[in-house]
């Protein structure tokens, strides 16, 4: 019964425990450096969408040895890297602290600012 | 001070444990996630499906952290290995936004603005819910 593994789901693996290993290394560095630990997330969200974008308009437009290369990178690295719980959580956490200017910030940079990320990263790999 | 040897390998064998253990999550967040979008496919045969199927990877990894976080006293290695590791990995923020994206360039809008908030609302409204189960789950323990 190796039906499961032996397609995708390797690639997947593979390309998820370095994704989660530098995201728990990028949040933790930026956690004494920063006011507050959730700006760690937003920037390692950021960087992600912005990588998300490029890749998928390589794909589009060089043909990069698509499926694999995608669930090795997107799936599984871009996916592990970039968190949508964490941020949740976070963003609970201050609405519970009544920091309503920060939970805005958090809220609507994220959003916005994710959305400005991918769409530089399509329009830079000429999509 | 020169380290003494004896004194480094227990604080490399900490670093190590913790890369495991958030490994060890991040494994099977992703696949479930990955599993996830293949049923969403599955089922529409649209970029519609994948993108409810995202919402649930979402929506079950905020619950569950919610119920991580909610536990008291604090769990260290819970939360490396299911909180970072495995609702980590199985959430993403950067697949949400390149599908939001994707709908604004069908010129779809509407559908952008609801994945936005349906994802936005339901994360908040179910990680308000796995933080009561888990302060729950704190308190029996404790009468125990």
């Amino acid at each position: 019964m190796a039906a499961p593994l032996d397609n995708g789901a390797l690639f997947v693996a593979i390309g998820a425990v370095p994704g989660a290993w530098l995201r728990f290394r990028v949040v933790n560095h930026f956690e004494p450096m920063l006011p507050r630990k959730h700006w760690g997330t937003f920037g390692v969200n950021l960087i992600a969408c912005f990588a998300i974008g490029l890749l998928v308009s390589l794909e589009g437009s060089c043909g990069l040895a698509a499926g694999r290369t995608l669930l090795l990178l997107a799936t599984g690295f871009l996916g592990s890297f970039s968190t949508f719980s964490t941020w949740i959580a976070e963003l609970h956490a201050t609405l519970q602290h009544h920091q309503r200017r920060e939970a805005v910030l958090l809220c609507g940079g994220s959003v916005l600012g994710g959305l400005l990320a991918v769409t530089a990263g399509l329009a830079i790999g000429g999509s | 001070m020169a380290p003494s040897p004896t004194e480094s390998p227990p604080s490399l064998r900490r670093e190590a444990r913790d890369l495991l253990l958030v490994a060890a999550g991040a494994v099977p967040g992703a696949l479930l996630r990955w599993r996830l979008e293949d049923v969403g496919k599955g089922l529409e045969g649209v970029p519609t499906g994948l993108i409810e199927a995202d919402l649930v990877a979402n929506l079950l990894g905020t619950f569950l952290i919610g119920v991580i976080v909610g536990r008291h006293p604090p769990r260290p290695r819970l939360l490396l290995l299911g909180g970072i590791g495995f609702c980590g990995s199985l959430t993403t923020f950067s697949s949400w936004m390149l599908e939001i994206s994707l709908a604004l360039r069908r010129g779809r809008p509407d559908e952008a603005l609801a994945v936005v908030l349906v994802s936005l609302l339901g994360g908040l409204a179910v990680v308000t819910l796995g933080l009561a189960v888990g302060r729950r789950l704190g308190r029996s323990r404790l009468r125990r």
